[in-house]
């Protein structure tokens, strides 16, 4: 037993590295990093370049590597992203991470070259020594990582008691607003937590990856496995980050220990150890009736008071000038009624295999409908979609193959069984926070992805399942207007619910549960009822995927790959049905344009795009479809009123009473 | 300031009172927001809470609402115990409130805010109809816009009706939750700050059109309201309540709240005297 607690110290070790990461950026900028897996994985692989492919030794490898490049790329982002997103919703700066979570892999194996890599080296020189303690054989590496944890806790508890910068760290903490009042300049400060924050990633990401190799998926894991000590941590406290690392570690181990090795669940039991974890801190601070809310996040009363409600919001405010009626129906809808009809009548232009994938991805595009209405109507961070779109395909192949209904029948029934999956996760995550329903969800796809989908009855051997279309939709041309019409149907669906009372009150909880409390809205009944919607289009969605591609396969709905479905959707718009329909053709076309025209290095070219458009958030909030909506409707405003100089009298403003207000001029979004 | 009929309210005889705090008490941890309040909103009457900062003046309104729960005491809205009831309810049952902070929905328009009100008052099957209904849109209801619109008059909202609140100065804001918060028809209103942010002329008019609504309009609507302006509270206010240290140190009419040392001294540091605040104490 000994040995596996020694062992459980070395991942407990690592959790604690990197969940000390995640904590000091996020006490000191209000940032949970979704992307500190793949950063962590980005340094290790170049460590492993520096000191394999190109020879340089160890020492020398890890301080470029480690002590520079990492806190390089710490600084880098601070000042390309980060800085940006002080003021921003959690919905932006979880969507920006999740970018870097898509582009930082893809960027990887462009710089490095594909293929994941097994064996990697640690620190210790090889062949690695082993110590015999007390009958337990230690390897150097395992003595490196206990030496580093010590460092760091020793080392850190130091500098932020003893130093003049832990106390300006600490100042930010509370206060940014007032630490500025006092002369420290926080940007500063930030650099440097940041900096510090990727040293910790590039010193997890190398003591990992002899254990776990260099695959990102494999990173992206540890680093979630070790949101459960900073979900324990409550985001805050680093001692308990480490100690809660610490202890998952060896318990995961112990766990190991007691489970029969020949069993084919043990690993995937194994797996979702840290998850299962996560849902615990989460029930046990919710039944002590901790706030879970971000509105204990970052800062003190001067900073609540100087940051504007709303600002910086995804799916943000409405401006009224533009969206009123003075452009007109072809001023409003003239966009939007042209790429749908182009969208619509690709499946006509193009021939052969892209035919089938324009079926693939009008089904994406219902999918990703669903994230149009938990995020971008609901503005609620759900990372889990991909699941229930999994759970609606698996369900539907099962009912279809193995049981013999028809097929439509089939995903309606697997709609319906997600359904009530969508409402009881709607209900858990009810007295969450943004971050906190994030990292909920994104467990529960991990353990749904573990424990559900690894189920012989869904893998079937690694084969997956066929699906056959109905009969009168058989042809892909044929299913590409059957999906196509029930996109429509639920995008219709979607807009009618945004302009009714529905949506009126949705968007009162999603802007002001106090005020819309106050009015008699019930906040629980419409999350839920938004939550419940979604996963019901994401499992018909799901459905109609695994229809169009005639087989289910589990391994397509990882939720790694959701989160790139979200990068997908909100670079176009996470609130526009349209941008929906855009975003599925892209992510169905794009890789298959890049295999079949250009250079094979060229292929992680689209999620590398992908990842960067979600980053784009920062900037436009919206969405590039309804950025370049918005210049388009300025563009006919511009000229309505040139046209209203030259004719007195049309589009003059509305006269009112001389006392009233005149909001300033605002250019406005929808979608 | 001048503010129109200050003069005697027009409390119904006999006429229980339609919000009742009974001895709230609210703790945060050690810290004692609320100690042992009582209040009364009388029937058709405009009742104005004045303290110091931090006084628990905002606690009392999160207390009244239902946002937040007290350690001990009551709440009665209507003759009815409301204790335990969830801001929901208490809206339902004709309570509505504006806060400090305004809380507007960023993504709806001016109009949009009464509009939602107002359904939530008197369609609420709305809320879970209307999103199968594509018609329900588009069809119009003339009780609705008489009441919406006329609102916006009122309060001189019309010409930005449609516009988004996200682009409103703060004092505009502040009239569209009082708009909003109208919208319900409710039979208490409580406002928290509503003159703060709005210029002399527009205070005025405010306290003007607020007046107006409890004392001569159609619906039967109570006021409670915080302010720091104590001129306007004196002027308004059929009676006050003073707060301070989460305690009511003084309450009664306004002219014996002018009088009450206990006040002068919450306000000016002047301590008071036993027999002072036994004067005005009720």
């Amino acid at each position: 037993m000994l040995q596996y607690v020694i062992a459980g110290l070395v991942l407990g070790g690592i959790y604690a590295i990197a969940s000390s990461g995640l904590v000091i950026t996020y006490v000191s900028s209000g940032i949970l990093n979704f992307a500190f897996g793949a950063l962590a994985y980005f340094i290790a692989r170049l460590y492993y370049y520096l000191l394999v492919t190109q020879n340089m030794g160890i020492v020398v490898s890890a301080i470029l590597s480690i002590v520079v490049a990492g806190p390089l790329i710490g600084v880098a982002l601070y000042f390309a992203l980060f800085r940006f997103l002080r003021l921003s919703s959690p919905l932006i700066k979880v969507v920006a991470t999740l970018g870097l979570l898509v582009s930082i892999p893809a960027l990887a194996t462009v710089i490095f070259g594909s293929g994941a890599i097994l064996k990697a080296p640690g620190l210790a020189p090889e062949p690695v020594h082993v110590y015999n303690v007390a009958g337990v054989a230690v390897t150097l590496d395992q003595v490196i990582v206990y030496i580093c944890v010590v460092l760091i806790v020793v080392l850190g508890a130091l500098i932020m008691k003893k130093t003049d910068v832990g106390l300006k760290v600490r100042a930010m903490v509370d206060s940014p607003a007032m630490t500025e009042l006092s002369g420290t300049n926080p940007g500063a400060v930030s650099v440097g937590v940041w900096a510090v924050s990727m040293f910790f990633a590039g010193l997890a990401g190398v003591l990992a990856a002899p254990i776990i190799g260099l695959d990102p998926g494999n990173f992206t894991l540890l680093v979630a496995a070790a949101f459960a000590a900073v979900v324990a941590a409550r985001l805050r406290s680093l001692p308990i980050a480490v100690a809660v690392g610490l202890a998952m570690g060896v318990a995961t181990s112990l766990i190991q220990y007691f489970l029969p090795t020949s069993s084919n669940w043990t690993t995937e039991v194994i797996d979702a150890v840290p998850f299962a974890f996560i849902a615990v801190f989460v029930v046990y601070h919710l039944f002590r009736k901790r706030d879970l809310s971000e509105s204990q996040r970052v800062g003190g009363a001067l900073d609540s008071a100087i940051t504007p409600q709303g600002e910086s919001q995804m799916a943000g405010a409405a401006g009224g000038d533009l969206q009123g009626s003075s452009l007109g129906f072809i001023g409003r809808y003239g966009g939007p009624i042209v790429l749908i009809a182009i969208a619509s009548l690709l499946p006509l232009i193009v021939e052969g295999l892209w035919v089938g994938l324009m079926a693939q991805a009008f089904a994406y595009a219902i999918i990703f409908l669903s994230f149009t209405m938990v995020t971008g109507e609901g503005g609620m961070i759900w990372l889990c979609e991909i699941t229930f779109a999994g759970l609606g395909g698996l369900i539907t192949a099962q009912l279809a193959t193995s049981h013999g209904w028809p097929v439509l029948l089939a995903v309606l029934a697997g709609g319906l069984i997600v359904l009530p999956i969508g409402l009881l996760v709607g209900l858990l995550t009810i007295r969450l926070g943004g971050l906190y329903v994030a990292l909920i969800t994104l467990t529960f796809g991990l353990l749904v992805e573990n424990l559900v989908f690894t189920l012989g009855m869904f893998t079937n051997g690694g084969l997956g399942a066929n699906v056959n279309r109905p009969a009168w939709a058989s042809t892909d041309l044929q299913f590409c207007y059957l999906a196509l019409a029930v996109f429509a149907i639920i995008a219709l669906f979607i807009m009618n619910l945004r302009r009714s009372t529905t949506g009126l009150a949705m968007s009162a909880v999603r802007w002001s549960e106090p005020g819309a409390k106050t009015l008699g809205v019930s906040t629980v009944g419409m999350k839920i009822m938004i939550a419940g919607l979604a996963s019901f289009v994401a499992a018909i969605g799901g459905g109609f995927l695994v229809t169009a591609q005639t087989s289910a396969q589990p391994a397509e709905f990882s939720t790694f790959i959701g989160v790139i479905w979200l990068a997908v959707l909100v670079t176009f718009g996470v609130r526009s049905n349209t941008a929906a329909l855009l975003a599925g053709i892209s992510y169905a076309l794009f890789p298959a344009i890049t295999l079949a025209y250009l250079p094979s290095w060229t292929v992680q070219i689209p999620t590398l795009l992908f990842g960067l458009g979600a980053i784009g958030v920062a900037k436009f909030p919206n969405g590039t479809l309804a950025q370049n909506g918005e210049i388009f409707r300025g563009w006919l405003l511009k000229r309505a009123g040139k046209k209203a100089q030259a004719e007195p009298g049309s589009l003059a403003p509305p006269e009112g009473p001389p006392s009233e207000p005149q909001p300033p001029a605002r250019l406005g979004v929808s979608s | 300031m001048t503010v129109e009929s200050t003069t005697t309210p027009t409390v119904p005889s006999g006429t229980a009172p339609v919000l009742v705090a009974e001895g709230v008490t609210k703790r945060f941890g050690g810290l004692v927001a609320l100690s042992d309040v009582s209040l009364e909103v009388p029937h058709r009457s405009i009742v104005g809470l004045v303290g110091p900062n931090g006084a628990g003046k905002s606690t009392l309104f999160a207390v009244l609402s239902g946002l937040l729960r007290p350690d001990k005491g009551a709440v009665e809205l209507g003759g009815v115990d409301v204790t335990g009831h969830s801001p929901q309810k208490r809206a339902r049952r004709g309570l509505a409130r504006t806060f400090q902070q305004p809380e507007l929905f960023l993504s709806l328009n001016v109009r949009e805010h009464l509009v939602l009100a107002h359904r939530m008052r008197y369609e609420r099957n709305r809320l879970w109809r209307d999103m199968f209904d594509v018609r329900a849109t588009i069809r119009k209801n003339a009780d609705e816009d008489a009441h919406v619109d006329g609102l916006l008059k009122q309060l001189g909202l019309t010409s930005i009706a449609h516009t988004s609140v996200a682009s409103l100065p703060l004092g505009t804001s502040r009239l569209v939750e009082v708009g909003r918060a109208l919208a319900s028809s409710p039979s208490v209103l409580l406002l928290d700050e509503p003159l703060s942010g709005l210029d002399a002329r527009e205070s005025e008019q405010l306290a003007g059109i607020l007046s107006k609504i409890v004392r001569q309009g159609d619906q039967d609507v109570s006021l409670l309201f915080v302010e720091h302006d104590v001129a306007t509270v004196l002027a308004l206010s059929d009676t006050i309540y003073v707060l301070d240290f989460g305690e009511v140190i003084a309450s009664g009419l306004p002219d014996e709240i002018r009088a009450s040392e206990a006040v002068k001294a919450a306000y000016l540091g002047v301590p008071a005297t036993d027999e002072a605040e036994g004067e005005v104490s009720s």
